[in-house]
């Protein structure tokens, strides 16, 4: 069996978190087929500039086929269109423009992807927002399988994607909530879906004393892993934090590892560590007392399931679908939404060893349940051999005519985001069987 | 202190957020996120602006003061001569270079474009400042709620620390008398006595063993026979337990040759030897007092445990580690 992986950019370097998981996917499906990466010559998200040579090359022992992106981005352009089709009544034709301005336009990968589909016995789509994945999940749909990684922002209420989502063969989620907004924007609940994620490569014996001794950190500690962004939570995490150590004088400090695009709070309880590898990360993780996560929007937090593979406790942000949803489905995190909760939720890990100990059991648990490679391998596989068993069920709805794109009809995205309901759901792991064909999945989506 | 009960081997989640949800609505009051406090002040505003509200008239006179749509006009170049009437229009168009002999109409036409013009404008302004007042009260209730929200935690806040402060002043008054009680009750009785408070104090206020507390310094001085020797204290006791061992009168009469066969009860009691050695001191010594004293020590140790434990005030925290034992961990 010949797969094909389609994303935006690919390599050893690229550290953007649907790269990354394409790169993994990629890596783990070559043990089972053969599989090439179809990517363009660019490594800048923002420029799309063509940094690498076209052509074929191995990367991690997988054949990587680049194409040359046609034109970089127009960052003023990018922002007119994207104000256009997120907060104006707009068309059809603004949101092809839109995705265009996106890009990465690589015309020579979609008429390689045209040519060449039937050579593939599936091609999987990283990323649904993206023109390569737009147009090659278009020109392979019989053979497409989409990963969206989609997040709660207002790309998802574009109703140029909503046939995508519907046309193609499969789809694999990395949540639940994922799942449940996309079927609720594009009602492709017939479409064969599964919630995947991702797995991560946890070294079995982290060295906490080593991470303790090499940064000089003693006693208990909080950490955060990742950018330290406001569009993180990170802004909100020092204002709680500093609080906690005002009101309630604990023990814990906060260590952070990540690079920071925002001033860190003076106060020798917090500290910054800056970008560490992943040895280092990891024993930091294994030595801490807790995880925290405050951002808002995640597809999938990678860094919380590795803490919660290292028997790790989490403090996530309960504003976050995704992440309060992972909390109570596995019964390895607390979450917050206001001040007090988050300092009654810190304080109950930090002076609770019972309460974190069985948190971070659960977290390892739920782990080597769902999210060991293995089982990711094993559900991508079970979803491979169930689509070869079935015929392709109909081609995807085609693009409409030039009169029908000027139409002025489609509600703003932001609009289309903001109806769509809230909270996580409340569906289990292990309720995430394939379905029946055509039938409705165990699920439920609350409405907060 | 996380005070949420969780026995059960498993947990869950949703049931501790629950408990430390009431637990927060209990210590800190109803904790409302940013989304609750602008609905809490869009629902005052309403109200505000409800007639049915505390000031009935305020929605009326918010109302007059909104701008009305004011009557305007559109002065254009043609508006003097316009008609519905197509004759007319052409005869007056036929004879309007006659007209521009006897007079010039243009100034007037302009100014009164003009004018139209800025009543327009005027009108556009004025419905901006309009919203900008309603913005400004809007963000004024808005501020008022927070703080009266703010102003309610504070003073919930205030009541818990005053209330620790009145228990700790309790307490610290329990202790006080507790102490000028032994002292007093020792000062009455005669020298021998004061060693039972000596060692009645250590077990209270912990100062160090190897310093004697100024009750004791003080009953010693007090009392008149002076300190028995080693030898005097062993010859007694190896008395006295002789009589309780029932060991046989010859043996205790002996004197220290009947160590021989009666050495075994008094080997087998060495394990409590110091503690005896140390209450011995007062037991012996005072006689007849010694039950006394002994039952004044375990009197000024319950009281004292009752002073602690029998006002421990709610708000008070019950062990610095929290309140369920099994559950927390002390640090």
């Amino acid at each position: 069996m010949k797969l094909a992986v389609v994303v935006q950019r690919y390599g050893q370097a690229v550290n953007g978190g649907a790269e990354l998981h394409a790169r993994y996917i990629a890596e783990h499906l070559a043990r089972h087929a053969e599989v090439e990466v179809l990517t363009t010559c660019a490594t800048d998200y923002v420029t799309w500039r063509n940094a690498l040579a076209p052509g074929v090359e191995a990367v991690n022992g997988v054949a990587v086929r680049r194409f040359r992106v046609k034109r970089e981005r127009d960052p003023h352009l990018f922002a007119r269109r994207s104000d256009r089709v997120f907060e104006h009544r707009h068309s059809l034709g603004d949101e092809l423009d839109w995705v265009d301005a996106e890009g990465p336009n690589s015309p020579a990968l979609i008429d390689y992807l045209s040519a060449s589909a039937s050579t593939y016995a599936y091609c999987l789509f990283f990323s649904y927002r993206y023109w390569v994945s737009y147009y090659g999940a278009r020109a392979a749909s019989p053979r497409a399988i989409l990963v969206p990684t989609a997040e709660r922002d207002a790309t998802i209420g574009l109703s140029m994607f909503q046939p995508v989502f519907r046309g193609v063969r499969a789809l694999m989620y990395n949540s639940h909530e994922e799942r449940a907004m996309i079927e609720v924007v594009s009602g492709n609940q017939d479409v064969p879906g599964v919630v995947v994620g991702i797995g991560s490569d946890v070294p079995q014996n982290p060295q906490p004393a080593r991470f303790r001794q090499k940064y000089n950190i003693l006693g208990p500690f909080a950490v955060y892993v990742g950018r330290i962004d406001q569009n993180k939570g990170c802004t909100q995490l020092f204002e709680f934090f500093q609080g906690y150590l005002r009101d309630a004088p604990g023990r814990l400090t906060l260590v952070l590892i990540g690079h920071s695009l925002l001033a860190i709070p003076e106060n020798p309880r917090i500290r910054h560590l800056g970008f560490l590898d992943d040895a280092d990360k990891f024993d930091a993780m294994a030595a801490a007392d807790l995880l925290i996560m405050p951002s808002y929007f995640e597809s999938l937090s990678m860094v919380a399931l590795e803490a919660w593979a290292l028997g790790r406790p989490v403090l996530a942000n309960g504003r976050c679908d995704v992440l309060k949803g992972q909390c109570l489905r596995s019964n390895a995190g607390l979450y917050y939404e206001t001040y007090g909760e988050f300092l009654e939720t810190l304080r109950a890990i930090e002076q609770n060893r019972w309460l974190s100990g069985t948190l971070g059991r659960n977290g390892r648990q739920f782990f080597r349940d769902n999210y060991d490679w293995p089982v990711i391998e094993r559900k991508y596989l079970d979803m491979l051999g169930r689509l070869s068993r079935e015929s392709a069920p109909r081609a995807m709805q085609p693009l409409p005519g030039p009169l029908e794109r000027h139409r002025q009809d489609r509600p703003p995205a932001e609009e289309v985001v903001a109806a769509l309901p809230t909270g996580p759901s409340l569906v289990r792991e292990r309720d995430d069987l394939p379905r029946a064909e055509g039938g409705p999945g165990p699920r439920a989506w609350s409405r907060r | 202190m996380p005070d949420f009960n969780v026995r059960s081997d498993s947990v869950n989640v949703e049931q501790i957020m629950e408990q430390i949800r009431a637990r927060v609505r209990e210590k800190r009051g109803v904790d409302y996120t940013e989304q609750q406090i602008r609905e809490l002040a869009a629902v005052k505003l309403e109200k505000f602006l409800d007639p049915r509200g505390v000031r009935s008239d305020l929605l009326d006179q918010f109302r007059n003061t909104q701008p009305d749509p004011r009557p305007n006009y559109a002065f254009e170049e043609e508006t003097l001569f316009e008609t519905h009437r197509a004759p007319i229009r052409w005869i007056r168009r036929l004879l309007r270079p006659v007209l521009k002999l006897l007079f010039n109409p243009n100034p007037l036409i302009q100014a009164l474009h003009i004018q139209a013009q800025l009543n327009t404008m005027n009108a556009e302004r004025e419905a901006a400042r309009h919203g900008l007042y309603f913005e400004v009260t809007h963000n004024l209730v808005i501020e008022t709620t927070r703080l009266g929200i703010e102003v309610k935690n504070l003073t919930m806040r205030l009541e818990s620390l005053a209330s620790r402060l009145e228990f700790n002043e309790r307490r610290a008054r329990a202790l006080e008398s507790v102490v000028a009680y032994k002292s007093a009750s020792d000062n009455e009785r005669t020298a021998p006595a004061g060693a039972p408070v000596a060692a009645a104090i250590p077990a209270v206020a912990a100062p160090p063993a190897s310093q004697p507390t100024m009750v004791a310094r003080e009953s010693q001085s007090q009392s008149g026979p002076a300190p028995e020797g080693p030898g005097q204290r062993s010859r007694r006791r190896r008395r006295r337990r002789g009589r309780r061992g029932g060991a046989p009168a010859v043996a205790t009469m002996g004197g220290s040759t009947g160590a021989g066969p009666t050495a075994p009860p008094s080997v087998g009691r060495t394990g409590a030897e110091p503690a005896e050695v140390a209450h011995g001191a007062s037991g012996e010594t005072g006689g007849a007092p010694t039950s006394e004293a002994t039952g004044a020590r375990g009197n000024a140790a319950e009281s004292v445990g009752h002073a602690i434990a029998a006002e421990a005030h709610p708000s008070e925290p019950q062990s610095e580690s929290g309140l369920n034992p099994p559950d927390i961990d002390e640090p």
